[in-house]
């Protein structure tokens, strides 16, 4: 990523420690910031078709470009060699525009969802991982040059015992506190699971205008009621997961049918799935190596994530997929079945 | 200059010249006569750039058939025309007059790689005139009167024309490099087929290394790496990025290629 003598430059490094470089970049998790991302996934998961967006994501390289005035206020676009898929965050909503479909759609922005490619710049990813992190898990690294610019490493060695997660690296912008790369890697893993990095990047707050967005003529336009499958999920299903599950507890964002538990490097999400969605999943799981059939669930781990889906052939089931260790993602599989609650038919 | 002018003349008047052309110019608009008959669009992430989007506005097929040419049909036509450039002359026996009467080395090699650009323009010119007519006819053109960017902006047709042409000149600079290539293996071997052959190895080669993920440390300096980033300055706002880096690289398998195929040529004994 990026010619070899410019990243061989020396980078000027600081004595910050690594409590105050951690409290850096917690306090500018929404600083404005501008520029080019790639973004390198290693993780081939198991997915059937209505989840084709998060292998993509976690599997392959992503080259995004991303204009972040706040977290009400954003594009992110994915460029591809024949075209874009955006996505624009404004007042109105989210919007995705996609080239070659010529199509937008606007939709509500879910709490609950499936990720997506805003997901994987470097901000969000530490956003995610070190919003709670402790001043006791993490340490220095040396300084690097990203992007052309100073940045101050840090790991994160996260001291939940449900993690599949080994550490996080980042590097912050030593200007501006804005992480600008990170590298996640699981535990028994020498090589990165998922690299995400600036290529470019600027931390003045870019133009309002960016952050519009106006349906081209002659591209169809829609309003979509449901994002994605989990949001479906969230909405219609009628269960109700526990409260807690494999010692993790639910999130406050968690008040309908999908659980979120667990909070940074120990995330795990719980989606109720009917037959006709489950059955799909369950045979690519069972054509992935490393699968393995447990009498509650079938689970496999790709790098530190773990993916499981329980119930059985034909049925629905719950799937659970997160950053945990596999005893956790049965645990939590068994747990759900438990301490779901039925609340009647479809809502 | 009177070498330039024998070469550019022998070029249009070339017969080799008009079919290859003609046959570069084909493909896109057998793929325009498709497409309008069909009604089928390439699957996303599939087709060449652009070629989803000319199914609703026609104008933009020469952009659709930049795409179809550049990998492929127009590197192979460069590669053979520039690979012929000089050891066309040595196998046929005419280097050694040529050089006699009396045109300076360095003249020669100009004058060559002037001609094997002409060519390059002149099909470039051909294919988009060809493809804007072809593509306005069956595929029709916008409603809307405006072309849209991949980012989902409006562009004038001031603005679109000014972008068609940037993304031509970086077709040609990198067609530029390819002709370098060629014309520097034309100096070594005496087959113009080789000189070709050769070439068209080192682009297959760079662009099978571009596939694999072992070969990142080395992609950025492949000849083939931005060949497609002329698509960047269809984005809005312009990502300059590979369009300059691509610029950039080009102009480096310029400087080396043309740098050694003159030092080759000026130090070769000429006996044929």
């Amino acid at each position: 990523m990026g010619p070899i003598a410019v990243r061989a430059w020396p980078a000027d490094d600081s004595d910050v420690s690594a409590a105050e470089l951690l409290t850096t970049v917690q306090g500018n998790l929404d600083h404005p910031y501008s520029g080019y991302v790639e973004a390198q996934g290693t993780l081939l998961l198991p997915v059937a078709d209505r989840f084709t967006d998060v292998g993509e994501l976690f599997g392959s390289s992503t080259r995004l470009r991303v204009w972040w005035r706040s977290a009400d206020e954003w594009r992110v676009d994915r460029l591809l060699a024949t075209g874009e898929t955006d996505l624009i965050h404004n007042a109105q909503g989210t919007t995705r525009w996609r080239y070659e479909q010529n199509d937008a759609d606007l939709s509500h922005d879910p709490d609950i969802r499936l990720p997506r490619t805003a997901d994987l710049v470097p901000p969000e990813v530490a956003d995610l991982m070190l919003s709670d992190a402790e001043p006791s898990e993490v340490s220095r690294l040396s300084a690097a040059r990203v992007a052309g610019r100073d940045a101050l490493g840090l790991r994160l060695r996260p001291g939940a015992r449900q993690t599949s997660i080994d550490h996080v690296d980042v590097w912050a912008d030593a200007d501006s506190g804005v992480v600008l790369r990170a590298v996640v890697v699981g535990k028994g893993s020498g090589k990165a699971a998922f690299t995400t990095e600036f290529a470019d990047f600027s931390p003045v707050t870019p133009p309002a205008e960016r952050t519009r967005f106006v349906t081209p003529p002659g591209a169809d336009f829609e309003f979509d009621d449901v994002l994605d499958i989990a949001d479906a999920a969230n909405q219609y299903a009628p269960v109700v997961p526990p409260d807690r599950v494999a010692g993790l507890v639910k999130g406050p964002a968690s008040d309908r049918a999908v659980g979120v538990y667990g909070s940074g490097a120990t995330r795990l999400i719980a989606i109720p799935l009917r037959g006709r969605e489950a059955e799909p999943l369950r045979e690519q799981l069972r054509l992935t190596p490393g699968v393995r059939e447990e009498p509650q669930a079938a689970l496999v781990m790709i790098g530190p994530l773990g993916v499981a889906l329980g119930g059985s052939g034909g049925d629905g089931g719950w799937l659970v997929a997160g950053t945990v260790t596999p005893d956790t993602l049965l645990r939590a599989v068994r747990d759900l079945y438990r301490g779901m609650v039925i609340v009647g038919d479809e809502r | 200059m009177r070498a330039l002018t024998v070469e550019l003349h022998q070029l249009v008047r070339s017969r080799r010249t008009w079919v290859t052309i003609l046959l570069i110019d084909l493909l896109p608009t057998i793929v325009a006569v498709l497409l309008a008959v069909t009604d089928i669009g390439p699957r996303p992430g599939t087709g060449p750039a652009f070629l989803s989007a000319v199914l609703t506005d026609g104008t933009l097929f020469p952009l659709a058939a930049l795409a179809i040419v550049l990998p492929l049909f127009l590197p192979i036509a460069v590669a053979v025309q520039a690979g012929d450039a000089i050891a066309g002359e040595a196998q046929q026996g005419t280097l050694r007059y040529l050089l006699v009467r009396p045109v300076g080395r360095t003249r020669l090699l100009v004058a060559k790689l002037v001609s094997v650009m002409a060519f390059v323009l002149l099909t470039l010119a051909v294919v988009a005139v060809t493809a804007y007519v072809v593509g306005v006819l069956l595929l029709g053109t916008s409603d809307a009167g405006q072309t849209t960017t991949v980012s989902g902006t409006s562009l004038t047709q001031g603005q679109m024309i000014g972008r068609t042409f940037l993304a031509l000149a970086f077709a040609l600079l990198c067609m530029l490099g390819v002709a370098s290539i060629a014309l520097f293996l034309s100096t070594v071997v005496d087959s113009p087929l080789g000189a070709a052959l050769g070439t068209m190895a080192v682009l297959v080669a760079s662009t099978l290394l571009l596939t694999l993920d072992a070969a990142d440390v080395v992609s950025d300096y492949l000849p083939t790496r931005y060949w497609l980033a002329f698509i960047d300055l269809f984005r809005d706002p312009i990502h300059w990025r590979d369009v300059i880096r691509g610029t950039l690289l080009q102009a480096g398998y310029v400087v080396v290629f043309l740098g050694a195929g003159w030092a080759n040529f000026m130090t070769r004994d000429v006996t044929q």
